[in-house]
């Protein structure tokens, strides 16, 4: 399959990141069109038609939210673009952020409209320093244009977006964690229901999509839902993905493909295959939450039906493990990224997290007994009842990782494999 | 003041009143945006380099939040510090993407080169070294921050060049 620049397609433009070059290939004129000459709900329709899912790792349709938060009588209503990407080996919304804020801002606008929202806000990871750099240019840029303010493009429709970092928290792209911060609370989630299309930002409706989801709005309204559609594989999926490549592979980088390649292509095709003298072990489809998948299973799609193979789809940043990496050390660096950032709201997180850190150092110190590896199961169990989803995934890519590689967890018990330092 | 929660909590510098009350202008437009906090403790650790106890108490003030909410979101980030930090916060990631391309390494000479462990400051309070989670520059592993500034494809030799390079800036 070759690569399809849609959400990407002015990365590589000279200068992306302004205004001027945003415009001169026909930037907000599909906002423009869209206040002028559609209806929210033909904006709506469309989108709907189109098939685009959240591009986040949900895969919710975004046509749908926004006419359930459309729907919701109570006002004001909010749109939100997350861009607190945390998940590890995900950094395409970075790419966005820094070299192409009007392409998703334009999205916004038009969601905006959509759900008929006059406050909108930017979230974005504080670690991000030239993004966020970027995006407040952008959007002083929009307000001197004209493109945001009172009356938005000469119309009488009114929208204000404003810019907020994080601070360092993973949780805080979890949806209502990212509304606690954003009202400048702790990043806490909140009990769902009630869900964000009737209850989001200060309690109100609010349509909350990620930065490349937004990214796919304008493109949508320009070629059309079917012109969308037909990019996808064919099959199931409709629309691109940009599939992040790290680890051990010989070229990272992003890779706009349709949605629903298969891993083999992404790793071998686009990523180069292994370094040299290497060979494939085994592959993360979707960040540090996803379950890790064998080298056998390369000829799955990297799409959300990925699920029937115990793994998730995730955000795309798929990360390759070749035969010198340890799986027991990919389980222990997983378990501590989720120990570190559990924000210690419930139980089952909060202490689950470290015992499973504690279990793993010990069967990497060689210190590990047989029921440690029946220990990291059951308390896995326990932390499927996790108040929101960190705390429901974080177990998964260690048991996953002993459940396909359960040989190399027991050669370490038994001293069998280099113990780590 | 004995009653306040952030007193035995967050460092104090016995600030100058001037310098409370220079950022105590600079934080007045954020009265007008619900929810700006966090942008109004970036404004604190940006004037002193952490968020002192006097900052805390005067943002409760000025803001309409009880110290305690304020000493609960500061504390909650892992980018806001109740106490003083170093010039530069090296901040290396550990996750999976960056430590299979030896990104222990990397932490290990950075630690060698100034004589500190990870979650320490040198004691002219010029380097601290974080080890973080993912920073979302995985195309260019093992990556870190100095301070916001991105340094991807480190290897032992690079990072000790990097601080060389930082202390001779300096």
């Amino acid at each position: 399959m070759p690569e399809v620049l849609v959400v990407n397609r002015n990365l590589q433009k000279d200068q992306s990141w302004l205004l001027e070059t945003y415009r001169r290939d026909g930037g907000y004129e599909q906002a423009n069109r869209a206040v002028k000459e559609m209806s929210p709900e033909g904006v709506i329709e469309v989108v709907t038609a189109s098939d685009l899912k959240g591009r986040g790792g949900a895969f919710f349709p975004t046509g749908f939210k926004w006419k359930l938060v459309r729907g919701d009588s109570n006002t004001p209503r909010y749109v939100v673009a997350n861009g607190d990407e945390s998940e590890p080996g995900t950094y395409c919304n970075r790419f966005l952020l820094e070299k192409d804020p009007h392409g998703f801002i334009e999205g916004m606008i038009i969601a905006a409209y959509a759900v008929d929202a006059h406050i909108g806000y930017i979230y974005i990871r504080g670690e991000y320093g030239l993004a966020i750099e970027r995006v407040r240019e952008a959007l002083r840029e929009c307000h001197d244009a004209g493109i945001l303010g009172d009356g938005i493009l000469g119309t009488d429709f009114e929208l204000d977006i404003i810019l907020r970092r994080g601070a360092g928290a993973y949780i805080c792209g979890e949806e209502t964690a990212l509304f606690n911060s954003l009202e400048g609370k702790r990043g806490n989630p909140r009990f769902k229901p009630p869900f964000p299309t009737n209850s989001g930002v200060w309690t109100k409706p609010t349509t909350i999509n990620n930065i490349e989801t937004f990214a796919c709005v304008a493109p949508i309204l320009e070629h059309g839902a079917e012109w969308f559609k037909d990019l996808g594989d064919g099959e199931d999926n409709a629309g691109t993905k940009v599939y992040c490549l790290s680890g051990n592979v010989r070229r990272t980088g992003l890779f706009e493909l349709p949605l629903g390649v298969t891993a083999r292509e992404l790793i071998f095709e686009y990523g180069g295959g292994m370094p040299e003298g290497r060979t494939l072990k085994a592959f993360k489809p979707g960040g540090a939450s996803a379950a890790v998948l064998t080298a056998d299973e390369v000829d799955v799609k990297l799409d959300p039906s990925i699920m029937q193979y115990g793994t998730i789809m995730g955000t795309g940043g798929c990360i390759v493990l070749d035969d010198t990496a340890s799986i027991v050390e990919s389980a222990y660096r997983d378990a501590l990224f989720f120990e570190e950032e559990s924000c210690g709201f419930c139980i089952p997180c909060r202490q689950g997290t470290p015992n499973l850190v504690q279990i793993l150092e010990r069967i990497l110190h060689g210190e590990g007994s047989m029921d440690d590896l029946d220990l990291l199961q059951s308390i896995g169990e326990s932390m499927a009842s996790s108040f929101c989803g960190l705390g429901q995934f974080a177990y998964r890519p260690v048991v996953g990782a002993l459940h396909k590689f359960r040989d190399e967890f027991e050669s370490y018990v038994r001293g069998e494999l280099p113990v780590s330092a | 003041m004995t009653d306040s929660v952030t007193d035995q909590k967050a460092a104090s510098l016995d600030l100058p009143t001037a310098a409370i009350e220079d950022l105590r202008a600079k934080i007045q437009p954020f009265k007008e945006d619900p929810g700006s906090l966090l942008e109004a403790l970036y404004a604190a650790q940006d004037s002193f380099g952490y968020v002192p106890r006097e900052a805390i108490e005067m943002i409760s003030e000025e803001l309409g939040y009880p110290e305690a909410h304020v000493y609960g979101v500061v504390t909650f980030y892992t980018m806001f510090y109740t106490e003083p930090q170093a010039t530069h916060i090296l901040r290396i990631c550990r996750d999976l993407s960056c430590h299979v391309n030896g990104a222990a390494g990397v932490i290990a000479a950075a630690e060698k080169k100034l004589g500190i462990h990870s979650g320490q400051c040198t004691e002219n309070r010029e380097f601290k070294i974080e080890q973080v989670s993912c920073l979302g520059q995985c195309e260019r592993q093992p990556a870190l921050l100095d301070n916001l500034t991105v340094h991807g494809s480190m290897t032992p030799a690079r990072v000790e060049e990097l601080i060389d390079s930082l202390r001779d800036a300096s």
